[in-house]
């Protein structure tokens, strides 16, 4: 699995076995970027109330986030949320489509909630886009959405282009210089011929790129990073290659540091796999006497040589 | 094993066979006690000269025998910051281990990456020479492993920046 998956995988599961057999259940479960989930029947056992935390919703719904769920859940989408979430979704399940192929869409749909909450800034400079586009010239206003605590993404539209900017924090020293190696093949991977078409990627330690450098609050400081994507319009012209690009950009941090953790855990198994051949080297120079067996006193105490 | 590498092992491994000639040496200062002399340090007439065997500025070994232990410190080869910090993670994970590596050191001499101490006490309950070819193994290893860590993070930074941008493909 090299790809993360832009749905969440308890949604759908949960969501398909109460399908086929309703019961009441009460889940917190979490996602990328401090998402909280709430999976609960609090009347009846097929009524399923969905809510959802995230930690920059009032960001998102100045972008139209509400209008962008509104347009992909309709009735399901409760005026007023759950005490502690953003947004609560009712999916009953007498309602719901027949089994089958339009209930396995319907299910996935549900599981994109964040993906969807996330979406509506991207599809806000999409439009915005086309707009400068019939203008001819022009920028539109720079939208930030801070999803994490100190990490933030950036969207720019512009006539012939949209900038996506994300800055990333590395906690620890391997983490930077991990992430250093990646984000130097991102930039480098573009010269292959078949990913010609992929968006430009630009990387930068420590000094913000031009675009946002005049945004108050940024850290400056070694241990971050920014990485811009220039999106050009023929990664959203048609409807379907644009939901496809903003699913997979908005796990473009996630994707990363999934994979740092991924290097640092495989290089940990590789130490341990190394050390262990050292140490048969070295016991290879233990004589007999210093390998015999343990010898113990007759009170069962053991015998310790240094 | 390079043709470069060859020399510098066999000096270290001539040298450091030759200055395993340890024996029981009681210390001189405290009664009773009997420890290793080259990291106590309070006579001077039982250290021997220290030794510094360099390959090149970045690589080399000192060691530092007395009447009765001796210790080996190693500088490992790095050239940029990626085998900085493998070379540091890796040394870390054995020197964590040490109780395991009996002439292991927990901490290394200052300016060099890992350390060993090998006591008379060693060299007694266990093969000499078979002590010096673990030495030997693990210099010639460790680069090794540290350059195919290096190599196998750059294929897979490779990999992973492919197949994210090869889905951006419409």
């Amino acid at each position: 699995m090299i790809l993360l998956e832009p749905h969440n995988y308890i949604i759908q599961t949960t969501l398909a076995e109460k399908f086929t057999k309703p019961s009441s259940l009460d889940v917190q479960f979490v996602d990328f970027d401090g998402v909280r989930f709430h999976l609960s029947t609090p009347e009846r056992k097929s009524a399923l109330l969905l809510s959802m935390h995230i930690r920059c919703w009032d960001e998102l719904v100045r972008y139209g986030a509400q209008e962008v769920l509104q347009r992909e859940y309709g009735p399901l989408v409760q005026a007023q949320p759950e005490p502690e979430y953003n947004v609560s979704l009712v999916i009953d399940l007498d309602t719901a489509p027949p089994e089958g192929e339009e209930r396995d869409n319907f299910v996935k749909s549900i599981a994109l909630l964040k993906r969807n909450a996330l979406a509506a800034p991207f599809e806000l400079a999409f439009t915005k886009q086309k707009e400068l586009e019939s203008a001819g010239d022009g920028q539109g206003e720079l939208t930030a959405i801070h999803y994490r605590d100190e990490e933030a993404i950036y969207i720019r539209a512009a006539h012939d282009r949209v900038t996506v900017i994300f800055s990333t924090v590395f906690r620890e020293e391997t983490d930077r210089i991990f992430g250093k190696v990646f984000l130097q093949e991102f930039v480098d991977a573009r010269r292959l011929p078949t990913i010609q078409n992929a968006p430009q990627v630009l990387y930068t330690n420590r000094d913000p790129p031009l675009e946002i450098r005049h945004v108050p609050g940024l850290r400056d400081s070694e241990d971050i990073g920014y990485v811009t994507f220039v999106l050009f319009p023929r990664h959203f012209n048609n409807p379907t290659v644009a939901a496809g690009t903003i699913s997979h950009i908005e796990l473009f941090r996630d994707y990363l540091h999934y994979h740092i953790k991924c290097s640092k855990a495989y290089m940990q198994s590789r130490m341990r796999h190394r050390v262990a051949e050292f140490q048969k080297v070295l016991n290879r120079a233990k004589t007999e006497a210093a390998t015999s067996t343990e010898r113990k006193t007759v009170t069962g105490r053991t015998l310790h040589t240094r | 094993m390079s043709n470069v590498l060859r020399p510098y092992l066999a000096a270290v491994r001539s040298t450091l066979t030759a200055a395993l000639t340890l024996e029981n040496f009681a210390s001189q200062v405290v009664e009773r006690h009997n420890q290793p002399e080259v990291e106590v340090g309070k006579s001077k007439e039982v250290l021997l000269n220290p030794m510094i065997i360099s390959r090149n500025e970045n690589e080399r070994v000192l060691i530092e025998p007395s009447v009765n232990s001796i210790r080996l410190s190693i500088k490992i080869k790095q050239a940029d910051e990626i085998e900085r910090i493998l070379c540091k993670k890796f040394t870390r994970f054995m020197m964590q281990r040490a109780e395991n590596f009996i002439v292991l050191r927990r901490k290394p001499v200052k300016g060099y990456d890992i350390s060993f101490l090998i006591t008379n006490t060693q060299t007694e309950t266990m093969l000499k020479h078979k002590i010096v070819d673990f030495i030997i193994q693990f210099m010639e290893d460790v680069d090794r492993e540290i350059s195919e860590m290096k190599l196998s993070l750059n294929a897979r930074a490779r990999t992973v920046a492919e197949s994210y941008l090869i889905a951006f493909n419409p």
